[in-house]
């Protein structure tokens, strides 16, 4: 109810002004690269020639806007200009060219702790660093107890931050940043703070807050923390917006690309030291395995033994990738070898996984399980798998294929093989699983 | 306007600036806070010694006028001495979060403003005790230290945001500030120049005539002169506009020189 009721705001709000939080319109920026960076009198007097420098773009033309209660995750490789745009969102630097226009207050986890003063206490600290923030006394006094808590640091809060271990110290700093109250939240590298469970009391918090409607900009190198809380992502390459799109395509594409730099480097490496090292899916392209394999395929495994063909099938034994809800599903595969494995002769499994898009496992499905035993190679060559009733909702989806043995060595495991998509009335619910569900009413009903 | 407006709303982070820099400065040493007033009553001791005994000066009660004039010049001293680095050693957290940057200047002459406030507080029991007392012109300070507040934040502003590309102005304030105090009346009286042209170039000096004015109204119980206020008021805006400007415009790029 009030999710609807602020989806309705956030409507209006949309359709009445058009203005995002966030609006980046064609920003430049340049760094002066010192050839022999010089601040002193003489050396700008003396060496006129020396103080030369040449211009670096860093970012180039660069565009982009965020909605309101939406998360942007910017990703690339080191020096792509990320942070630094992340730097120019939060006005420590300043575009060559361009606009940024801001709209609210901005809180940000780019380096926390700053202006921390060792001699005083937390409690000291924390006023000093959310005013920094821009927080009035008032509103500190306000949000005291809930930093305090959010940091778990009450008994320690009156004795000098010198005294903190470096994990206290992370946490005081995220809680008084993360508790500001920002309309703009800057994130960069977060989760980097703290043991497990404060991790994930910072996601937690970050996915309240973006809730309650504010806008997040995250930048990290961890593609599951993008897909998993960002919206729409921005892929920077060399100062340019390379993709910008679908969080979880946008990581998929990178991460696509990365593995195909990552072979590349490797079949170099193999071809000046001579050595023969396998890469498996260089040597067997999991594009050859059927008509339906998706783009960002990946290959791991020994390849002793390994899918020769996967298909996904509906009820008429049609190669299908999109299926209406409560249908029929299978998968079949071809298994295949170089040599017979006399010693693999029992302990074998074929395990088949249906992910949605953003990487949540619906379900895991395996021989084993089926079976209550390991099967042998040959029983194995030819298999399916049928899902007699699709009971899942709406809504794209991947399945992972795997081959494996008892001891955990794994044969091939081909990741992201194949996508589908699940189109479906809404009675059965929203989320993942499809409950089949009956509602009644009156005094009879219970 | 909404920059200076902007300024405004983070008076809470100025106050927090103040107080970290009044405490956490002394926090480690015994005396801790007595300091700040040591260090000119030192002064004020050991140039009257010089003054008195060495040069024979025969002024009545001169440590008061010493004292009268050490304490203002102090406030103006270390602000444009410590103002400069205000940036500078700011840099880490300037180079972290958005903050106007302006902000560490104005934290830094404020907490030399409180430091003058409360060494006020000792020249009272000084006026009383060395019988040199009050006069109902002392209603013309809170105007004079606005005065000196004015020029204190505008020098400070151009040392801090030039220091930043060019790190010797440092060293260049430390110099320029130690010529200046011989340059305004803090040790002697400005009637007893009598070379015109000196007494010209002093006059320039807008510390000149705020010093002196601080003079008449403590130490001699008179009005200051009506010139001796206006001329270092104009200043003092000028100065001000000048280096809040320069500061604006300076800091666009303080993160990558920093």
């Amino acid at each position: 109810m009030r999710q609807k009721k602020k989806d309705r705001l956030a409507n209006t709000v949309k359709g009445t002004s058009q203005e995002y939080p966030i609006e980046v319109k064609d920003v430049c920026k340049y760094f002066r690269l010192y050839k022999d960076k010089s601040h002193t009198l003489k050396d700008k007097i003396l060496s006129h020639k020396r103080n030369r420098y040449e211009v670096n773009k860093v970012l180039d033309h660069v565009s982009f806007h965020v909605e309101r209660g939406h998360a942007l995750g910017l990703i690339g490789h080191n020096g792509c200009g990320k942070s630094t745009t992340l730097k120019l969102l939060n006005q420590i630097l300043y575009p060559d060219s361009g606009e940024i226009r801001m709209k609210g207050r901005i809180s940000s986890l780019i380096e926390l702790g700053a202006g921390f003063h060792p001699d005083m206490t937390g409690r000291e600290n924390i006023y000093i660093n959310a005013s920094i923030f821009g927080l009035h006394k008032d509103e500190i006094d306000q949000r005291i107890d809930g930093i305090i808590n959010f940091a778990e640091l009450e008994q320690f809060i009156d004795n000098p931050v010198r005294t903190y271990s470096s994990g206290m110290y992370m946490r005081l700093a995220f809680a008084i940043a993360i508790n500001v109250d920002a309309d703009i939240l800057l994130v960069d590298e977060i989760l980097a703070v703290g043991d497990v469970n404060f991790q994930k009391k910072c996601f937690g918090k970050l996915r309240e807050i973006k809730d309650h409607g504010a806008t997040i900009v995250i930048v990290s190198h961890d593609m599951h923390q993008v897909a998993e809380i960002c919206d729409e992502a921005i892929w920077l390459d060399g100062g340019r917006i390379k993709e910008q799109g679908k969080a979880y395509e946008v990581c998929e594409d990178y991460l696509l690309e990365m593995r195909k730099i990552e072979e590349l480097r490797k079949k170099k490496e193999a071809e000046t030291s001579g050595v023969q090292e396998e890469v498996p899916s260089v040597k067997y392209p999991p594009e050859k395995l059927g008509n339906q394999i998706s783009r960002y395929v990946r290959r791991d495994g020994t390849m002793k033994a390994r899918f020769a063909k996967v298909r996904l099938m509906n009820g008429d034994g049609k190669e299908c990738r999109s299926f209406q809800q409560g249908e029929k599903l299978t998968v079949c595969y071809d298994l295949t070898l170089d040599k017979p494995m006399a010693y693999y002769k029992d302990g074998l499994n074929v395990a088949i996984s249906i992910y949605r898009f953003d990487g949540l496992l619906c379900c895991r499905m395996a021989t084993d399980y089926f079976l209550k035993k390991k099967l042998t190679y040959d029983e194995l060559t030819h298999g399916c798998m049928v899902v007699k009733s699709l009971m899942l909702c709406e809504g794209d989806y991947i399945i992972d294929i795997a081959l494996a043995d008892d001891s955990g060595v794994t044969f091939d495991y081909l990741a992201h093989l194949i996508d589908f998509h699940i189109t479906a009335s809404w009675k059965n619910g929203t989320g993942v699983a499809a409950l089949e569900n009956e509602w009644h009413f009156g005094s009879k009903a219970m | 306007m909404k920059h200076i407006r902007e300024i405004f709303d983070y008076r809470d982070m100025i106050r927090s600036l103040v107080k970290r820099e009044l405490r956490g400065k002394y926090e480690k040493s015994v005396l801790g806070f007595l300091w700040s007033f040591l260090n000119p009553m030192f002064q004020i001791l050991i140039y009257n010694i010089v003054f008195t005994h060495v040069f024979n000066n025969d002024m009545p009660v001169y440590y008061m006028f010493l004292m009268t004039g050490i304490l203002p010049w102090t406030f103006f001293a270390d602000s444009l001495g410590q103002g400069t680095g205000a940036v500078l050693y700011n840099a880490e957290m300037v180079k972290k979060i958005y903050f106007p940057r302006e902000v560490l200047v104005i934290a830094e002459v404020n907490a030399k403003l409180v430091n003058l406030l409360l060494s006020f507080v000792v020249m009272v029991v000084f006026l009383l005790f060395s019988g040199v007392g009050f006069s109902i012109h002392i209603l013309y300070i809170p105007v004079l230290v606005l005065i000196e507040y004015l020029l204190a934040l505008g020098f400070a502003f151009l040392a801090a945001s030039i220091t930043v590309y060019l790190r010797d102005m440092e060293y260049i304030v430390n110099v320029v500030l130690m010529a200046w105090i011989w340059a305004t009346p803090i040790m002697y009286d400005l009637d007893t120049i009598h070379d015109p042209i000196l007494y010209r170039i002093l006059m320039i000096n807008p510390m000149t005539t705020v010093i002196s004015s601080y003079h008449a109204v403590l130490y001699y119980h008179k009005a200051p002169g009506n010139w001796d206020m206006t001329y270092p008021t104009l200043v003092g805006v000028v100065i001000l506009t000048l280096g809040y400007f320069t500061f604006k415009k300076l800091n666009k790029r303080f993160v990558e020189e920093l």
